[in-house]
């Protein structure tokens, strides 16, 4: 299997004011290809620090970070820029789609940023809002969308540019537990079938259920992880 | 097509999510452009005028005379050769017209006193109000030859003098060789040019009586007075003409020959600046207003957008793009609201009489008129909308620094 993402004892240390918040100490975590992992635990377990500083968001305190073999903690702003366009997708809680953009434009937007020709953009777009089932709302912007339909568009705007991985946080949290499942099933159909690789912060007992490796963090530590058959 | 972040269309998409305070923005611009469009019409097209009234009045745009004859105005400095310098002058492409005069002081005297006063000699058949503004406002026959043997005086100066139309009057002036000597004229005309000093110090001579009377031979004069396309030619034109001047002709643009004048308008056109800056402040502070609200506001979806993969760089020239809108917009705007009223006031002006107290107001021994029309010079219309765009880019650069500088992590807050 081909390693995606490698921990090795992270540390992250906050300052606010005068008092020192460890929020990670010393996590360790290997992600291989494919995976559709979901990171769980209890509020303050450091579940979202670890997705930020696994999508170069963040910086660690201290030990080693890799996304493919890359070390993030030797890249500069723009690189780091440059690798969260064209290695990570993010799909956030809130959908986070910009609302002056339609369904269509912000799923394209990151293949923009990458310089893909219009025509090429097109065709990979309107596929992929196809599969999450939205190819006859393209032209709508998000105030005109249900959140279950804006989450699908973050979830296509996310995968639209072949990312290393999909960090998912909390992506169900703001949805009805039938959207939640269409959600869900739309994300293992784009595992299963384009290999796309996700990694879900949540609380959601239904996304904990449907992940095939389970990954328990408390106190910033890794304290279990299940892997399941598929 | 190329692959590109459509930052512009975004830009201008994210200028309307709160269309009120856009709508806003764009009315203080409009209001900025339709204040410095409409003061600096009415700065230029008065001041053309004023300056081209004093060019009819006295000397022309450019005068060509005697190097010393500025601070020491005797007919002994004079200039000859004067057909030729015409023809060298006229040659020049901003030249329009050149007329050949004699002036000087004289005394003037009739059986019921004697009064000083400004003469000007001139030829009756190639001049016109064109070139003498006076003789628009002639009342009586005037000249009708350059060896005629008439005077005409100002309005004030003949009802001091208590002369009437055919009656004589004795002037007595200096000649070239420093005697003096004297001529007698019978009043032909009276001029009312509107400004007091004028209509109370002004004399006007054939210029063949002049020449024979003071010892100048046929092609002798006390200046040659050159009238331009543009008055602000002038300085150009006085230099492009010196090298081919005779010693000691020299050449001088309106600002020499009537530096009060000039100092009066650069002093007023200083004024104009500084309220032309201070408009353009107040337009920037709006747009900076706008444009850091904004921002502001979008702090999570900078963040969000960063995420993704927008770099620093194309954030900032997202806002920028913004500023650059509004700019571009408030300018169309601008245009829009000023059109009505620029051509209203350039057709019919704006009577202040009323304020003045009268229908001329003297500036510089130049009577001004009352009524305000305006007319902008296109470059300083150019220069508008140059300092319109300059002021929301600037305006805006703050804001696109502080987008351009957004931490995610700090902006999105994962959970």
């Amino acid at each position: 299997m081909e390693t995606i993402i490698e921990l090795e004892g992270v540390t992250k240390v906050y300052r606010q004011g005068a008092v020192e918040v460890e929020a990670l100490r010393g996590l360790d975590l290997v992600c291989e290809k494919g995976e559709f992992t979901a990171v769980c635990g209890p509020s303050g377990s450091g579940k979202t620090t670890a997705l930020n500083l696994i999508g170069a968001l963040d910086r660690i305190s201290s030990g080693a970070i890799r996304l493919e073999g890359r070390d993030l903690t030797r890249l500069g702003r723009r690189e780091l820029s440059g690798l969260r366009r064209d290695r990570i997708g993010f799909v956030f809680q809130a959908y986070n789609l910009i609302p002056v953009l339609t369904a269509y434009e912000n799923a394209e937007m990151v293949l923009a940023l990458q310089g893909v020709q219009a025509a090429k953009r097109r065709d990979k777009v309107m596929g992929i809002l196809r599969d999450v089932g939205l190819a006859e709302l393209a032209d709508r912007r998000p105030d005109q969308l249900s959140g279950g339909q804006q989450q699908r568009v973050a979830i296509a705007r996310a995968i639209a540019a072949d990312p290393a991985v999909v960090l998912a946080d909390e992506p169900t949290a703001n949805v009805d537990s039938e959207t939640a499942d269409r959600l869900l099933g739309i994300m293992e159909k784009l595992n299963r079938e384009r290999g796309v690789t996700f990694l879900f912060s949540t609380h959601d007992p239904r996304v904990m259920e449907r992940a095939r490796r389970l990954v328990r963090l408390v106190d910033g530590r890794v304290a279990g992880d299940e892997r399941r058959q598929g | 097509m190329t692959g590109r972040p459509k930052l512009a269309q975004m830009a201008w998409r994210n200028l309307w999510r709160n269309r009120r305070r856009t709508v806003l923005t764009l009315s203080s611009i409009a209001f900025g452009v339709l204040l410095a469009v409409l003061f600096t019409a009415i700065q230029d097209r008065n001041w053309a005028e004023t300056i081209d009234l004093a060019a009819r009045m006295q000397a022309g745009h450019v005068t060509i005379q005697h190097a010393d004859y500025l601070d020491n105005p005797m007919l002994a400095k004079s200039i000859q050769e004067t057909k030729r310098l015409m023809k060298r002058a006229l040659s020049d492409p901003n030249v329009r017209r050149a007329v050949v005069r004699v002036s000087g002081e004289t005394m003037l005297r009739t059986a019921k006193g004697s009064y000083g006063a400004a003469f000007i000699a001139f030829d009756p058949a190639a001049e016109d109000p064109d070139s003498l503004s006076f003789l628009e406002g002639i009342q009586g026959a005037g000249f009708e030859s350059s060896d005629d043997d008439g005077i005409v005086l100002g309005e004030t100066l003949a009802r001091n003098l208590k002369v009437e139309l055919g009656k004589k009057v004795i002037y007595t002036l200096v000649d070239k060789q420093g005697e003096i000597t004297s001529g007698m004229g019978r009043l032909r005309g009276v001029v009312r040019s509107g400004a007091p000093g004028v209509d109370a110090g002004l004399c006007l001579l054939p210029i063949d009586t002049i020449r024979k009377l003071v010892g100048y031979g046929p092609d002798e004069a006390t200046q040659v007075a050159l009238f331009l396309d543009d008055a602000r030619r002038s300085s150009d034109v006085a230099a492009r003409l010196e090298p081919d001047l005779p010693r000691p002709a020299t050449a001088l643009g309106w600002e020499e020959s009537q530096p009060q004048l000039a100092g009066f308008i650069a002093l007023k056109v200083g004024g104009a600046r500084v309220m032309e800056i201070v408009i353009a402040l107040l337009v920037a502070a709006g747009i900076f207003n706008t444009l850091f609200v904004s921002v502001m506001e979008r702090m999570r979806e900078f963040g969000i957008l960063m995420a993704i993969g927008y770099s620093p760089g194309q954030l900032f020239r997202t806002v920028l793009w913004e500023s650059v809108w509004l700019g571009m917009v408030g300018l169309l705007a601008g245009a829009a609201v000023t059109a009505w009223p620029y051509f209203y006031l350039a057709e019919h002006g704006l009577d202040m009489s009323a304020q003045m107290g009268s229908e001329t107001l003297e500036v510089a021994g130049v009577g001004m008129s009352s009524i305000i029309k305006v007319g902008i010079y296109p470059e300083n219309a150019v220069m508008i909308g140059l300092a319109v765009l300059l002021a929301t880019v600037l305006a805006g650069l703050f804001p696109a620094i502080r987008a351009g500088r957004v931490q995610p992590v700090e902006s999105i807050k994962l959970v």
